[in-house]
């Protein structure tokens, strides 16, 4: 098997895993937006810093797209 | 490893071998699928970016709200509200109505006149004894807790200040 056609399975997987936590950013920025509106401050940082660790994970998972990109264009 | 030129002009040879339609439509199904998928996840960490950005961005936002909300405002006179029962109110801002309620037991308190359900105009129910909201018969008691209807989230409550005849808010705390 090829690198690319390892690469394409690879990213097919990577791209699940990146949407789905684009989707749990996305829910959590609807709770803090209805707790701002509602005035109620408690839920944002602990929303904001889940939301962080989330961008982290799709900001490492993009670090190894790079890398792979490179080793595949290098093969 | 071989260098840029000479993979370069490995290329073109092999273009020059291909058919026509072949260097009409360079990139094969599985370069093309390797390289739409690789993007899209660059595209979705970027939204994933700014989703994280537009998070802090209400942390920011109810930092500046809540520094708004320690102004102090004369409000009315002791006098004016023994006689109606209640009496309204703008605070912190003049888009932010407010009611003062002063309770059967002799305390003085307030809060924002905005139902937490779906925004509507609360008013005092002297019969029931709390807060009515109009729209959807939703009810708070005069601690500002839903205890009817629909709302699920007590009201803000406005701290106030008698100094003689005269009522100040003087902040504002969610309850």
């Amino acid at each position: 098997m090829s690198l690319r056609r390892q690469g394409t399975t690879l990213f097919s997987a990577m791209l699940a895993l990146v949407a789905a936590a684009v989707v749990l950013q996305l829910w959590l920025l609807t709770v803090s937006m209805e707790a701002l509106l509602s005035g109620s401050y408690k839920a944002l940082i602990p929303a904001a810093a889940g939301s962080t660790v989330l961008l982290l994970i799709n900001a490492g998972l993009l670090r190894y797209v790079f890398r792979f990109d490179r080793d595949a264009h290098g093969e | 490893m071989k260098t840029q030129d000479e993979a370069r002009g490995a290329a073109s040879s092999k273009d020059k071998a291909a058919p026509k339609w072949r260097q009409d439509f360079p990139i094969e199904w599985e370069g093309d699928h390797y390289v739409t998928r690789r993007e899209m996840v660059k595209f979705l960490t970027l939204g994933s970016l700014l989703l994280a950005s537009a998070n802090w961005a209400t942390v920011v936002a109810s930092r500046l709200v809540r520094r708004g909300s320690h102004v102090e405002r004369y409000i009315g006179s002791a006098a004016s509200l023994e006689q109606a029962g209640s009496m309204l109110f703008r605070y912190p801002t003049d888009s932010d109505p407010c009611i003062a309620v002063r309770t059967p037991e002799g305390k003085l308190v307030a809060y924002s006149q905005v139902c937490t359900h779906l925004s509507c105009a609360v008013v005092y129910d002297k019969a029931e004894n709390g807060l009515f909201c109009p729209c959807h018969h939703g009810l708070f008691n005069l601690a500002g807790q839903p205890v009817a209807g629909p709302p699920t989230r007590p009201l803000p409550r406005v701290r106030l200040e008698q100094r003689g005849d005269q009522i100040f808010a003087v902040g504002m705390d969610v309850l």
